[in-house]
């Protein structure tokens, strides 16, 4: 035995614990544990009088540490480590034995469940027995913020960090930032028009002195830990320089490329130099490097002998930069449920049938058709539209299960728009239920039944098919229990969201988690919504889950809180429980370099050495040594065999 | 097949130019008929090296020992030792390169293709033709896709493949990919496939799949391996022989517990002891479970486990079990290349996961 003079307390949690463990039968049994000076238990252990209670069994009893039997290490191990050391003990000295989350919860028979909670306290002091001191690690931080995505959930992330007097580097994949919003007409329920609000917001980012913007760049690689982040970033090769560039369009008006424009969503042509948007940031024509004739003077040099600024250059290189940061907010964006899998509604296959986004560029003022509302086929002004709600939303046996949330709303809004445009039109709008949950947004969709008189039909469509002109459309109407047809001009669908593209890949380089959806995870669903499990990751925006703006500019400015909140401290605390190398035993094997996901193994005169700050004790290296050569500490394979012998009782 | 005489010319001429500081190889034994393995370190003694149907052991455990040796004179090697290696031999010797035990300029490998053959199995003997007795042989040789068995009296040509060991007529690969010097040739592909001479080799798990035909249910391999497992007298021979058990502190056995001069009396007296010394069934199963588990992707299947086990546990039947698994789930082969990671330390995102709920 350990000879430490431990006490015991076990925590009622009110009826959470106590309903269903006889809680002072668990103090009184572990009363007689080997090492065992002292046990009590209180109605709410992690009350202020409860904490009180430990801390003075602590003095009183000179005890040399302390079992809690209450909730999750998760929630209160922290506040009664706090407590260890308040009464002059380590905070090691502390050992929580989870007695609510894994044995009251989830047991029914007072009896079993008791003699369970039992096996756990004496778990606990049996591990306690061995632990040893260790103090947390002190690491610097560095004062710079990544930002992954410059929608508007990263553009709102920076400016506000950038306001705290961070500096940020932000990221964006595309050649300009402003994101999903910027292609977006107007703005549930307010209509106001989604560019005008963006635009000054995009040049303040492009202005502030604190931001460094990198577009058409790709965070590659991401090393370090919370603090102390190295980031690699790729950034292609900028063909137009920015700086010289005058915005004259010669270099459009001559290039013999067309391409779809991407930033259209397909429904325009592009040449393969161009500018994505008047309002783009950075102000400058981009080169598509791979709709362009080949990079070459020889075959195409068009563009580059018409530029007076000399701006265009073929021979430019791709770069890498290497970035000092502390924190990362990930604010990668959504893409649309992929088309492919939606064949029953003819989408890709019917010009006149559109997704919402298509949509939206069609309402646009600055869209490919100037903001009137023509479809593709023969540009005609489309007289009876259908809008399908869910589309791949909420059809967990064949597409999505979750429910995508902006779609009611976008849908009301387009009908609007499309009435406001036509009124002598005929809107319908297929849907499901009608979920309007937000300030002004089920007005909103009111309005838009009453006074626009948009038809809405309660039920799904079962087919989309081409009948000469028209787009005729198949559904149920299960409010009246009719069977509908409706030969409609045009067909919005409302396709769900799902992560963006880059989503997984980022995830992946950030090792943080993603949930089954394939939606970034956030650290706790209600306690911890913008981070992520990783330590100085936070979460920002559609790519953590399906939102509209106002929340996603709410999160993002919660995102950058985090962050601030994070690196305002003089110094960021490591925990002290990192795996250590038995040197003696170690064969070199690399078994444990190649097993760590931290990077935080390397080999030293072929001995296995950790770096303690990037080690997050996690014991996968343990378990790859086949020589048990390394260890967590105050997790030992002598601690574990001793846990196991109590549980067990051997 | 190939001359015992070419394979005694390249190690004297190895030894007689200084390339290597001396020759891991196999001589005749004291038991007559049977080779044991030696280490040469004169030129004069490569004359005695043999190779014939009898050299079964896996010589990569005395590459182990070798290090072993080396890490008590603390001194680096300053030329390679020379190896000879079966194709199994090599594929162990591969792993302790994987393993970054033994370094690729240490060894000077002489590569030995078994063709078309194997290595006896003298277990096999008994029974196999009239009046063989193990005891009586003088000789064994490769002929053909049959094995020549001489006494002094008389002389058995018998079928290769009716008495060669399991794990050869299951052999992955019986000609060495890393190596540098090779005798005897890399087998044709249809021979090693479908001929008369060795018609297991196709497949590498046959033995495993006629006990899990017999053996279909948990019931029925419990009650199989509890009788297997009773048995084990805790010998530690499989251990003793096996090249991939090189660590110093086995886990299973506090016996070998090493004390050094920095050991500390902390460490001494929490000395961990998962297993028992007595020969229990539960200690036991312990074991060889643990052994198993630490052999997943690294054991290459020489056999010599089983072989020298005293109450003949079949436990190749664990290894190829694992060995089976790695594949089948991962792709994984062990020995067959030093520049991948090794199965338990590597990770891909296309590995399965289905056993995650």
């Amino acid at each position: 035995m350990s000879g430490k003079r431990i006490g015991v307390f076990v925590c009622h949690c009110g009826n959470n614990i106590a309903g269903t463990v006889d809680v002072a039968q668990v103090a009184s049994v572990m009363a007689a544990e080997d090492g065992v000076v002292c046990t009590s238990d209180h109605a709410y252990m992690c009350s202020d009088p409860g904490q009180n209670a430990v801390i003075a069994a602590i003095k009183e009893n000179a005890l040399d540490g302390v079992v809690v039997s209450c909730c999750s290490p998760n929630l209160h191990e922290r506040t009664f480590r706090e407590n260890a050391k308040a009464a002059g003990l380590n905070a090691f000295d502390c050992e929580i034995a989870n007695i609510r989350e894994q044995c009251a919860w989830v047991h029914r028979d007072p009896g079993e469940a008791t003699e369970k909670a039992i096996r756990i306290s004496r778990v606990a002091v049996r591990r306690l027995g061995r632990n040893r001191a260790l103090d947390a690690i002190a690491i610097g931080v560095t004062r710079r913020v990544l930002v992954v995505g410059a929608g508007i959930a990263g553009i709102q992330a920076s400016l506000d960090l950038a306001a705290a007097g961070l500096e940020v580097v932000l990221v964006e994949r595309q050649a300009t930032i402003g994101g999903r919003m910027m292609g977006l007409s107007e703005t549930f329920p307010t209509l106001d028009c989604s560019q005008c609000v963006l635009s000054p917001r995009m040049v303040e980012v492009a202005r502030h002195p604190r931001i460094t913007l990198m577009v058409s760049s790709e965070v590659e690689k991401v090393s370090g830990y919370v603090g102390n982040f190295q980031v690699r970033i790729r950034r292609q090769a900028a063909y137009v320089d920015p700086d010289l560039c005058k915005l004259c369009d010669d270099c459009a008006q001559v290039c013999p490329v067309v391409a779809p424009n991407e930033y259209e969503l397909g429904l325009s042509a592009r040449r393969a130099i161009f500018m994505p948007y008047p309002q783009a940031i950075p102000a400058t024509y981009t080169l598509d490097a791979a709709s362009c004739l080949g990079l070459n003077p020889v075959v195409c040099g068009k563009c580059r002998d018409v530029c007076e600024a000399g701006a265009i250059a073929y021979d430019r290189k791709p770069e890498t930069v290497v970035e000092q940061v502390g924190a990362v907010v990930v604010a990668t964006g959504f893409d649309l449920y992929g088309q492919q899998q939606l064949g029953e509604y003819g989408l890709g296959a019917i010009e006149d049938v559109l997704d919402g986004l298509q949509f939206e560029r069609l309402c646009s003022a600055s869209g490919p058709t100037k903001g009137k509302i023509l479809r593709p086929s023969d540009h005609r002004a489309p007289k009876d539209v259908v809008f399908i709600q869910c589309v791949g939303s909420r059809d967990p046996a064949r597409h999505c299960a979750w429910c995508s949330k902006i779609c009611c709303m976008y849908t009301a809004k387009h009908a609007k728009l499309f009435k406001h445009q036509v009124p002598d039109g005929r809107a319908y709008v297929f849907y499901i239920d009608i979920r309007s949950g937000g300030k002004g947004y089920e007005e909103f969709v009111q309005g838009v039944m009453e006074e626009d008189e948009v038809m809405y039909l309660r039920g799904r469509v079962s087919r989309v098919y081409q009948d000469g002109d028209k787009v005729r459309v198949f559904g149920t109407d299960t409010l009246s229990g009719q069977n509908v047809e409706i030969a409609a001009d045009l067909v919005v669908l409302a396709l769900a969201m799902q992560p963006s593209a880059g989503t997984a890949a980022i995830a992946k380089t950030l090792k943080i988690s993603r949930d089954k959806d394939g939606f970034l995870a956030e650290a706790h669903p209600k306690l911890r919504p913008v981070e992520s499990v990783t330590a100085g990751v936070f979460l920002a925006g559609t790519a953590q889950g399906p939102k509209d703006i106002p929340e996603t500019v709410a999160q993002a400015s919660a995102a950058a809180a985090k962050a601030i909140g994070l690196l305002s401290q003089p110094q960021l605390s490591h925990a002290p429980t990192v795996a250590a190398v038995r040197s003696r035993l170690c064969t070199g094997c690399r078994m444990c370099v190649d097993t760590c996901p931290y990077d935080a193994i390397r080999l030293v005169n072929g001995k296995a050495v950790v770096t303690d700050v990037l080690c997050e004790g996690c014991g996968s290296c343990v378990t790859s040594c086949l020589r048990a050569a390394i260890q967590v500490k105050n997790s030992t394979p002598l601690q574990m065999k001793e846990m196991i012998e109590a549980v067990l009782r051997v | 097949m190939i001359d015992p005489e070419e394979l005694r010319t390249r190690a004297r001429d190895l030894l007689e130019g200084g390339q290597v500081r001396a020759v891991i190889g196999y001589r005749r034994g004291t038991r007559g008929w049977a080779a044991e393995p030696v280490v040469i370190t004169r030129s004069e003694e490569a004359q005695d090296l043999v190779w014939d149907p009898s050299c079964v052991h896996n010589l990569a455990l005395y590459l182990v020992q070798d290090r072993r040796r080396r890490g008590v004179l603390r001194g680096p090697p300053d030329r390679p030792i020379g190896i000879l290696a079966k194709g199994c031999d090599a594929r162990a010797i591969v792993v302790l390169m994987q393993e970054n035990y033994v370094q690729r300029d240490e060894v000077y490998i002489i590569g030995l293709s078994c063709e078309s053959s194997g290595m006896l199995d003298e277990r096999k003997l008994a029974g196999a033709a009239e009046g063989i007795d193990p005891q009586d042989l003088e000789a064994v040789d490769f002929e053909g896709d049959a094995f020549v068995l001489s006494s002094r009296h008389q002389q058995w040509r018998l079928p290769a493949a009716g008495v060669m060991a399991e794990r050869c007529l299951e052999c992955r690969n019986p000609c060495p990919k890393v190596h540098d010097t090779l005798l005897g040739k890399e087998p044709r592909e249809q021979e090693r496939r479908g001929q008369a001479l060795t018609p297991a080799m196709s497949d590498p798990f046959a033995e495993l799949q006629r006990f899990e035909q017999t053996a279909d249910s948990v019931e029925a391999r419990w009650d199989f391996w509890s009788r297997q497992f009773d048995r084990c007298i805790r010998c530690f021979a499989c251990r003793s022989v096996c090249p991939m058990c090189y660590c110093e502190e086995c886990m299973v056995d506090s016996i070998s517990f090493v004390v050094t001069p920095d050991t500390t009396a902390q460490e001494k007296a929490n000395r961990l002891r998962w297993i028992e010394r007595s020969a229990s069934r539960s200690d036991n199963i312990g074991y060889h479970l643990t052994r198993a588990l630490h052999l997943a992707g690294r054991c290459i299947d020489c056999g010599e486990c089983e072989r020298v086990c005293p109450v003949r546990i079949p436990l190749r039947l664990l290894n190829t079990k694992m060995e089976r698994e790695s594949r089948e789930r991962f792709g994984y082969e062990p020995g067959a290349s030093v520049e991948v990671a090794a199965l338990l330390s590597s990770f891909r995102d296309d590995d399965p996961n289905d056993f995650i709920r």
